[in-house]
């Protein structure tokens, strides 16, 4: 259940759609852009090469992840009509649109694409095959999509953005890149005096009692989260072990390559500060505000 | 039910075998066979069945703690009574 904080909708520059996304402008916009220069100055700490990848992901990718088994309930396609010049007539031609605002679709394309679901996955795609010969950082921020069954601004949305650093490498070179991080951003926190809390965490599986990654999950931990006020998880370190290089075919020091990411909420973190620090630009912490 | 040094033996050639992607040698009590995907998460509901066929007692999933599955050391401990070797 979500719990309000703070109404956001009420400041200005934050408007709400209620199919779950948000538009910013003005401060929280400047705000967000500074919490995102943050997390890359953090990233430029490992000199990780940043990166900027497409909004769409090959499905056949996610396929090697058994996401489709194990996500079903987040994941949003990109669908297109078949292009046969009669099927586009018939659905120009025909009602595009019901009274629900329901599109009426004719034939649709195949489809073989998904909206990127994290911003790590392009990472380990582009990087398949290879062989590092040190441990690589690489840092993204994507727009990333993913189907919920309530939403909140801010909090919870259908389509938000996420910053990531990520390491691959060995077991031992992704744990000392993990603990770093770790031991930084809680650093952090207690300078600002931001309350947050690590709390071991699930990746939302689909069904999760009947999916075996579920209990492996419980069993051997993988993801902390930056849990603010006991309410919302803002970030996450994510320890994936070999599963991304063993999927991508990643190597290191000649066995599968480790993987590790810590991963930002934008619009998590913007909901945090603004419920902690409120809508004063001036008010809020020296570090927020460098990069704005 | 089999002594504790048979049931240990019993365990990490379950694993060896399961995994299939061990040199021989490198599987110790110590190493960490969910960390390092020795046992894939697929593999873990048959390592249970395994379990409670050497521990002639039902598992249940429900109560099962973080670290228990650490190693082989760990789960000798927790389901067999006993680091008995």
């Amino acid at each position: 259940m979500i719990t309000k904080l703070i109404d956001v909708t009420t400041i200005p520059g934050i408007h709400w759609y209620p199919n779950g996304q948000t538009a910013l402008s003005g401060i929280p916009l400047m705000l967000a852009s500074a919490l995102d220069r943050l997390f890359q100055s953090w990233a430029a700490q490992y000199d990780a090469k940043e990166y900027q990848f497409p909004p769409f992901i090959p499905a056949h990718e996610l396929a090697r992840l058994d996401y489709f088994r194990s996500f079903p309930h987040l994941v949003t396609f990109p669908i297109t009509l078949d292009p046969g010049e009669a099927n586009l007539s018939r659905f120009a031609e025909g009602e595009p649109m019901n009274a629900a605002g329901e599109l009426q679709l004719t034939i649709p394309s195949p489809i073989s694409n998904v909206m990127t679901p994290a911003a790590c996955y392009h990472c380990y795609v582009r990087h398949q095959g290879e062989t590092m010969h040190a441990p690589t950082y690489l840092t993204t921020r994507a727009t990333c999509f993913r189907r919920e069954s309530v939403y909140a601004p801010l909090e919870r949305q259908w389509s938000f953005s996420m910053r990531e650093i990520v390491c691959i490498g060995t077991a031992d070179e992704v744990k000392a890149f993990l603990k770093h991080f770790q031991q930084h951003i809680d650093e952090f926190f207690q300078q600002l005096r931001l309350p947050i809390e690590w709390k071991a965490a699930n990746d939302p599986f689909f069904n999760p009692s009947h999916n075996p990654k579920y209990l492996a999950q419980k069993l051997d931990p993988v993801k902390t989260e930056m849990v603010f006020q006991n309410h919302l998880a803002i970030g996450s370190i994510n320890f994936h072990r070999n599963y991304f290089g063993e999927a991508f075919g990643i190597r290191r020091d000649g066995k599968e390559a480790f993987t590790g990411c810590v991963a930002f909420g934008i619009e998590r973190w913007l909901f945090a500060c603004l419920a902690q620090f409120g809508t004063e630009y001036a008010l809020w912490p020296a570090p927020f505000r460098q990069g704005a | 039910m089999k002594q504790a040094s048979e049931i240990r033996q019993t365990i990490r050639a379950w694993v060896e075998q399961t995994s299939g992607k061990l040199q021989p040698g490198e599987l110790q009590d110590t190493t960490p066979i969910l960390e390092q995907r020795i046992v894939s998460s697929l593999q873990i509901i048959d390592m249970i069945l395994m379990l409670e066929a050497l521990a002639e007692r039902p598992i249940d999933v429900a109560d099962l703690k973080p670290g228990a599955f650490k190693d082989i050391e760990t789960i000798c401990q927790t389901f067999m009574g006993g680091p008995s070797r």
